[in-house]
């Protein structure tokens, strides 16, 4: 097998296990990891959203959250206050994101690196502290709740909607693999090519005539609908939304998942997000300080496998298909952290 | 009126002990190329060394000479233990001080609890000053940073390891080469940053609270006063702290506090785009 293949099995083995997971989860573990996992897919558009950012146009994000929010309070305030259906509030959050990237985009993406981490920052939390203060709209730090809306109404009493758990699952399970399709779209067409050249040398892709600001722009706006969609789910996901998700440790910690997914590969995100979250609702009841144990995780990573487990996975691949191109990154570490990496590249 | 000037008076007093926080942020900043996310907990450690030092001995002024110590030693091992190793990958440093955070404040929460806790200034006396009583001890904590500030810069400009540590920023390859030790400097570099967020806790726990979440408030404040005095000014950054938090105070008296921060998060991206370099660029150099 080549190692092209191996990522195709990869691919195909994920996808047959998401659309499948109602059913084969439950056989081996709680029902509840249905739910957990639909959340694990959420959590992992934002860190997604953070990748196509850092890891395809080299711009570190510390403020994806707002965007988060942002969709999250579009469908919250657009059930609760305005009184919108369904699929009105799902498109009222996304737009809300999307414009609201484009216009912090236009500020800041002038700035670059460590710039560009502290104003994107400072844009969510001047709206964490608007929409701690906006209590009348926001409802501040109690949060805003909404009963969930149907998506289809037939007849009479005959309706779909997000309350049946299965219709809720595949619903999300089709956004986020659209959003997935999508960014892999994307990032094979001439722009994807582009933000990679953007990321690996700017002054030379503004001399080959690329608009390297336009290039930025677009890639923040992408990230900002990412994070929108994932906010938006999420608000339906939890028929509620709360300023404390605008915080910029939530950026911190889809920044984390990123990382240690390993940025510039599409689905480490997923492998990020899955291990962490899985992490925390296994840590959590059996160590209340489980978070000590996140930090050494997070830090152990950095310093052992700087290109996150998706780096790991490829460099192990690529050692046992006869991969020529692409060698490990610290050869002598790939063997050594293979055994750690494996439960995380399985989908547990 | 009263209440803006004591609004005020709280703000410079503020604005200093941040200043003394930040600075150790700048020089960290500025020599190791790190973006300490982490800073704002060493300054919370600060705080809850400063309690327990209170707990154990009764005698608050002894945390103004042990919490320093006990933070040098700290930020010393830290260094050597997770900040080397990710030397060649700056890039990863927010996200091992992010996982450096997570450690500091969960052991926090483990040992001191997790809920806040006031603690009674050792100096509970008043001054007339400026038509109101003001308190002795806020005047004191103002003090004491700039006291600390000035051995600070003094350090940095008339001892070995200043001279030191400016060169290896100004070149390392060079200074190298010259025989300076590096990585002797990086370690006493970030040591010297812990110990300074630590000193400004001990100084500002009286002030505020003790808190395991207490960082993640500071942490952006410092950070603004770092970008608007400019990336590596270290004067700058004293200068743009106590601005900031003046202006702070000032805006704290008329509209709610919230509001007031809102108001110089506003006024910190403004600063950004109009002047990235910070509001000192070529006033200095």
């Amino acid at each position: 097998m080549t190692p092209a293949k191996v990522h195709r099995l990869g691919y195909v083995l994920f996808a047959l296990f998401t659309l499948t997971a109602p059913w084969v989860l439950p056989l081996f573990v709680d029902g509840f990891w249905v739910d957990i996992y639909s959340e694990m897919l959420i959590w992992s558009l934002l860190a997604a959203s953070v990748n196509l950012l850092f890891g395809y146009v080299g711009l570190l994000s510390f403020g994806q959250a707002l965007f988060f929010g942002m969709g999250m309070y579009g469908v919250a305030i657009g059930v609760a206050k305005i009184g919108l259906g369904f699929w009105p509030a799902f498109g009222f959050g996304i737009f809300l994101a999307t414009g609201m990237a484009l216009v912090a985009g236009i500020f800041a993406v002038r700035l670059t690196w460590h710039y560009f981490a502290i104003i994107t920052v400072v844009f969510s939390l001047i709206f964490y502290f608007t929409a701690l203060s906006w209590k009348p709209l926001t409802g501040g730090d109690d949060g805003l709740s909404f009963s969930m809306p149907p998506m289809f109404t037939f007849g009479e009493d005959n309706e779909i909607s997000l309350t049946d758990p299965t219709v809720q699952y595949y619903f999300i399970v089709t956004c986020v693999g659209l959003c997935y399709a999508l960014m892999a779209l994307v990032l094979r067409s001439p722009l994807g090519r582009a933000l990679v050249t953007v990321k690996e040398n700017d002054m030379r892709a503004s001399l080959i005539g690329l608009n390297v600001y336009l290039i930025r722009l677009t890639a923040f706006v992408c990230a900002g609908f990412l994070a929108g969609v994932a906010g938006s789910l999420f608000a339906f996901f939890g028929r509620y939304a709360s300023a404390s998700y605008m915080f910029y440790h939530v950026s911190g910690e889809a920044v984390v998942w990123a990382i240690i997914g390993g940025v510039g590969t599409l689905l480490g995100p997923v492998v990020g997000a899955t291990l962490l979250i899985t992490l925390r609702e296994e840590l959590s009841h059996a160590w209340e300080h489980y978070l000590i144990l996140v930090g050494v995780i997070v830090i152990l990573v950095v310093v052992f496998a700087p290109k996150g487990l998706g780096g790991l996975w490829l460099a192990l691949v690529n050692r046992l298909f006869g991969g020529t191109k692409a060698p490990p990154a610290r050869a002598e570490d790939a063997p050594r952290a293979t055994p750690k990496a494996g439960p995380g590249e399985e989908k547990p | 009126m009263e209440l803006v000037i004591a609004l005020g008076m709280n703000g410079i007093v503020w604005g200093l002990i941040i200043a003394l926080i930040a600075l150790g942020l700048s020089i960290i900043f500025g020599l190791l190329d790190i973006i300490n996310i982490a800073h704002g907990d060493f300054f919370m450690v600060g705080t809850v060394l400063a309690w327990f030092v209170l707990e154990t001995t009764g005698n608050y002024w002894l945390a103004f000479f042990i919490v320093p110590v006990i933070g040098f030693a700290m930020g010393a091992l830290i260094e050597y233990t997770v900040i080397q190793p990710i030397k060649n990958a700056a890039a990863l440093s927010i996200v091992a001080t992010f996982g450096l955070s997570i450690i500091l404040q969960e052991s926090v929460r483990g040992t001191f609890g997790a809920a806040p806790t006031r603690l009674v200034p050792p100096i509970e006396t008043t001054v007339p000053l400026f038509g109101l009583e003001y308190e002795v001890y806020r005047l004191f904590a103002a003090l004491v940073s700039i006291a600390a500030i000035v051995v600070f810069f003094g350090f940095l400009h008339r001892t070995k390891m200043g001279t030191w540590m400016r060169a290896v920023r100004f070149d390392p390859e060079t200074a190298t080469a010259m025989g300076i030790p590096a990585r002797r400097v990086y370690i006493v570099t970030f040591a010297i940053g812990f110990a300074m967020a630590a000193l400004g806790g001990v100084v500002a726990a009286p002030i505020t609270t003790v808190d395991f979440q207490a960082g993640v408030d500071i942490l952006p404040f410092c950070f603004m006063a770092v970008i608007i005095g400019g990336l590596g000014n270290l004067e700058g950054t004293v200068a743009a702290a106590v601005m900031l938090a003046f202006f702070e105070g000032i805006m704290a008296s008329f509209f709610d506090p919230t509001i007031a921060r809102i108001g110089s998060l506003c006024l910190m991206s403004i600063v950004l785009l109009i002047r990235p370099h910070g509001i000192f660029a070529g006033a200095t150099r």
